[in-house]
């Protein structure tokens, strides 16, 4: 008797009237108009003002003014500016160099042999990218400078010493190998793990030693890995400000980004920067936009089978315990040394290699950040950015990924493009890209007086990592389920509400974890947007590094550090999150 | 319930046409299977009907309610009240049985209570009714395909789309469900569009199929008139086995023709309604050869012709032996076992279709079905 009900009405009975499309306040389709228009306002459009504060003669919150091209005669006409774009690009090489010889090795070694303690010796190995990119150069500037803790003990105790001073660009080099080495280390041990097997089977079975095998069939399939790396760490190298503020500034060694920030900071001279941010946003774009030429041509060289099973570990015989020593020892000086140095600086009233730290142990380092405004509104500022900067860009990223890769919206590549770009911007132009536009759009200053700026600038930076994060889950939706929603009946807009973000929530969530943590140790966006009401903590840090390293920066590091870690661990334990390069 | 009529309808992805002008019409209440090989744009023909297609060109209607006429109306897929089971059964993951199938009804705001009611009728129509509250991750994939069907009956539809929904089955099961299927059908009454590569599934759901091939529709008809009276030679060709032997047409009156087979010795007097006399290609089922038996006293039709067996077989129902005629190898299918080593058949001419070779665009044209 069911089906009787079932059964459509006979044919004579008039057809119950059509349902007309009910009339919306807005159609989908206009509605993905105004949000791509949106969003490629905020992310690509806010460059403008700075191409445009590079050639205009006044600073653009001025009235009158003319376009002119003296902001970039200054610039190149300036011997420092030379001076630092030297510089810049030796430190970026050296770096480069360096954290592809140690990543590369390490990622050979680490998961194609049977090193002893492969899996600790990877987890140290990884443990400078979970963190926050300063806590490690706070540990550094504690331990290894001439003066530092590590160093000193080790000319006062032993024969040995630290042969490199921190405070040159081979120094700088070397504090950045310890952050770029594991980045380099991931993007290969990916491709690593990925090439069949068979491939070097076959190399075997023509007669090939097993190292002889992994060395003329595998490292040549790990070159466009190599390339997309160095690529990437040389023009992250181009941009980085922290790290040449906090060692190289006041030993006069300026790179492109201190030039930058101290011009701007103590100078003023806002269109002779914007011109050097044209310029170095230029050159960063250029080397990211090669890098991704070729890793678009990896998929040739990619022989993914998806799982990576079956990964031949190859026998050194008693070199094994030889290379976990090396690996270890570098780790050690790299990595532990520093983080040892942070706890030591933030637990100690003074710290030197004289006095042993257990008799000068003191939590005032903490009391003193707790006691200072500018500290704990720093850490309340950045909590907040970090939780609903985090949670909005979470939501920002979703529906613009969903109208990207799930509508039939006609510019939706460029909104796929859109979402990457930010990853091209030179932090320092981001924060720029944002004081000129709030300059220009906002002229009573109340985006910038409150967090939305510093916010809407974080958010921004972010965007790539989160889109980079979430997008693979929302691949891994089957178009058949969205579609089956919509033709239940399901406007586009329901069917990704119901169904698409449904699915992918626990992506989501991944999402919020890492820009979260990326929202609340950013600085250098900040340099350009702070005013005296809106600090944040990873800005204050900087510039209380830039100065001095002393307890209270150890004690924000180890803070800073330890949210990160619970936050991450917290993310990892529940949604699978594993940091990203 | 509508028809459903598609007029000259093309889709062009990048360089590829996968739909080339293609003109259908659905009877209410129907089941109409599009068949053809995987790529031959049977999934986009009926994406286009559903609307998640924008086809280039052309219209669609639904009985009068027209939904895509090309420059001036394109409904949305969610006001076009289809009912669709896609291939991969498209069952969302985080809702329940009963949560799929009431989605439909919960988007036309049905009261509550009713939804309940509808959702339990349309379970127990699909013998679902005792896993109402399952995950689909908890059933298996017959189970599965039978809640995407629930779901797409559950609003209810104007029309029934499926594609290829047995596909993911095993051999049995798919044939069980073809069978569930055509019932469920009769019993609903909706206008259903069925989408297979299956020849099988087709000729045994069907109400008509339409083939296709390369984004065309070669013919349109009956099950019977499709395997018996192919258009042309691909149709002969992909729907059952045929053998294909090169001929001359010697005679032809517009009713009969007179052939010469290559390998057979004497001409073959079939019918056939062209009046072109050349070569043509001839087709004939395994099934319809005959095989004589007996002694050899026995008088023969005239057009036998004796042959060696290159290879035979056993197939469980029936035994297949090949042989060749004029060089071709030919099929022979019997469910009686014949003698090994040389088979003497005849080719009954009632059984022979003829086709004359020409420029792929105009057969289906001139070889409209002979009924
Ligand atoms: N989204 C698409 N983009 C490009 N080509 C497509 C797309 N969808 C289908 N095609 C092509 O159109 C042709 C017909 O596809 P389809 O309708 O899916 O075939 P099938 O008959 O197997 O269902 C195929 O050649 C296929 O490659
Ligand atoms: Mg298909």
């Amino acid at each position: 008797m069911s089906t009787a009900q079932l059964r459509p009405p006979p044919a004579h009975t008039p057809p119950s009237p059509v349902k007309r499309p009910r009339r919306r306040w807005l159609s989908t389709n206009a509605s993905h108009y105004i949000l791509w228009a949106l969003a490629l306002l905020v992310i690509v459009g806010s460059v403008i003002p700075v191409v445009a504060a590079a050639v205009w003669s006044t600073p653009l919150y001025e009235s009158g003014g003319h376009l002119t091209w003296d902001n970039f005669d200054a610039l190149l006409t300036d011997r420092d500016w030379w001076t630092a774009v030297t510089n810049s690009i030796l430190f970026a090489a050296l770096n480069t160099a360096g954290s592809l010889l140690v990543g590369v090795t390490c990622a050979l070694f680490l998961t194609r042999t049977d090193v002893p303690g492969r899996r600790v010796l990877t987890t140290f190995l990884l443990v400078p990218i979970a963190l926050p990119g300063l806590v490690l150069i706070i540990g550094w500037a504690a331990m290894w400078t001439p003066a530092g803790f590590a160093s000193s003990w080790l000319e006062a105790n032993t024969v040995l010493s630290m042969p490199v001073d921190l405070y040159s660009i081979p120094g700088m080099a070397m504090v950045a190998m310890s952050v770029a080495s594991p980045t380099v280390f991931l993007l290969c041990r990916g491709t690593l793990l990925s090439i069949d097997p068979s491939l070097e089977d076959a190399a075997r079975t023509s007669g090939a030693s097993p190292l002889r095998s992994l060395l003329s069939v595998s490292l040549p399939l790990m070159r466009p890995a190599i390339t997309n790396a160095a690529l990437l760490v040389f023009a992250l190298s181009m941009e980085v400000l922290g790290l040449p503020l906090i060692l190289g500034f006041s030993n006069k060694i300026s790179l492109i980004s201190t030039y930058l920030y101290d011009h701007w900071v103590n100078e003023s001279q806002q269109g002779l920067v914007s011109a050097g941010a044209v310029f170095l946003l230029i050159t960063v774009s250029a080397l990211l936009v090669l890098r991704n030429r070729l890793v678009g041509d990896t998929a040739r060289f990619t022989t993914t089978t998806g799982k990576p099973t079956g990964v031949r570990v190859l026998k050194l015989g008693p070199a094994r315990w030889f290379t976990a020593a090396a690996i270890a020892f570098f780790l050690l000086v790299f990595v532990a040394v520093p983080l040892a140095g942070v706890f030591l600086a933030a637990f100690t009233s003074i710290l030197s290699p004289f006095i042993s730290p257990w008799s000068v142990l003191t939590f005032s380092n903490f009391s003193a950040v707790f006691e200072n405004p500018l500290y704990t509104d720093s850490i309340v500022n950045s909590l907040l950015i970090a939780t609903v900067g985090g949670a909005l860009t979470t939501l920002a990223i979703a529906v613009l990924s969903v109208i990207a890769h799930r509508s039939r919206f006609r510019f939706r590549g460029s909104l796929q493009q859109g979402m990457l770009w930010p990853r091209m911007m030179p932090a320092l132009v981001t924060g720029m890209a944002f004081f000129w536009s709030f300059a220009l759009l906002d002229r009573s200053g109340a985006i910038r007086a409150s967090l939305w700026g510093i916010g809407i600038a974080f958010a921004v930076r972010s965007l790539a990592l989160g889109y980079s994060a979430f997008y693979p889950a929302l691949a891994g939706i089957g178009a058949d389920l969205d579609n089956a929603a919509r033709t239940s009946g399901a406007t586009w807009w329901t069917a990704m509400r119901t169904v698409v973000l449904r699915l992918v929530a626990p992506a989501m969530g991944a999402s919020f974890v890492l820009l979260f943590v990326a929202m609340l140790n950013d600085a250098e966006p900040a340099v350009f947007l702070v005013t005296d009401e809106t600090p944040v903590l990873g800005l204050t840090m900087l510039q209380l590094a830039a100065t001095s390293i002393g307890g209270t920066v150890a004690a924000l590091g180890v803070i800073q550090m330890v949210i990160t870690l619970v936050v991450l661990g917290a993310g990892r334990a529940l949604l699978g999150v594993r940091p990203r390069a | 319930m509508p028809s459903l009529q598609l007029n000259k309808l093309t889709k062009q992805f990048a360089e590829h046409t996968a739909l080339h002008e293609v003109s259908l019409t659905v009877r209410d209440g129907e089941i109409f299977t599009l068949l053809g090989p995987s790529g031959c744009g049977k999934s986009t023909t009926l994406w286009s009907i559903a609307g998640l297609h924008r086809p280039d060109s052309g219209s669609i209607a639904f009985g009068d309610r027209v939904v895509f006429d090309h420059g001036h109306v394109n409904i949305e897929p969610e006001h076009r009240n289809c009912g669709v089971v896609f291939q991969s059964y498209a069952i969302w993951p985080h809702l329940s049985v009963a949560a799929n199938v009431g989605y439909p009804l919960k988007l036309r705001k049905t009261p509550k209570a009713e939804r309940d009611r509808r959702v339990r009728e349309v379970l127990e129509l699909v013998e679902l009714g005792r896993h109402a509250d399952r995950y689909p991750h908890e059933l298996s994939g017959g189970q599965q395909q039978r809640v995407a069907l629930a779901r797409a009956l559950a609003h209810p539809p104007d029309l029934l789309l499926l594609d290829e929904p047995f596909s993911n089955l095993d051999a049995k099961l798919r044939d069980r469900s073809r069978q569930w299927l055509k019932t469920l059908q009769s019993q609903v009454g909706v206008t259903t569009v069925f989408v297979t590569h299956d020849q099988d599934e087709a000729l045994s759901v069907s109400d008509r199929v339409a083939v296709m091939d390369q984004g065309k529709v070669r013919q349109v008809g009956t099950p019977t008139e499709i395997y018996e009276h192919p258009a042309d030679l691909f149709v002969a060709d992909f729907v059952g086995t045929a053998n294909i032997l090169a001929a001359t047409v010697v005679e032809a009156d517009g009713a009969h023709a007179v052939l010469r087979v290559d390998g057979v010795g004497e001409p073959l007097k079939v019918p056939h309604t062209d009046r072109r006399l050349g070569p043509v290609r001839i087709c004939i089922r395994p099934e319809n050869i005959e095989i004589q038996r007996g002694g050899g006293d026995v008088r023969r039709p005239h057009h036998t012709l004796t042959a060696k067996v290159d290879n035979q077989a056993y197939l469980g129902d029936h035994y297949r032996y090949t042989i060749r005629i004029g060089g071709t190898p030919v099929i022979v299918t019997t469910t009686r076992p014949a003698a090994t080593g040389e088979l003497t058949v005849s080719l009954p001419p009632d059984d022979i279709r003829v086709f004359h070779e020409e420029a792929d665009s105009n057969e289906e044209n001139h070889h409209a079905p002979v009924h």
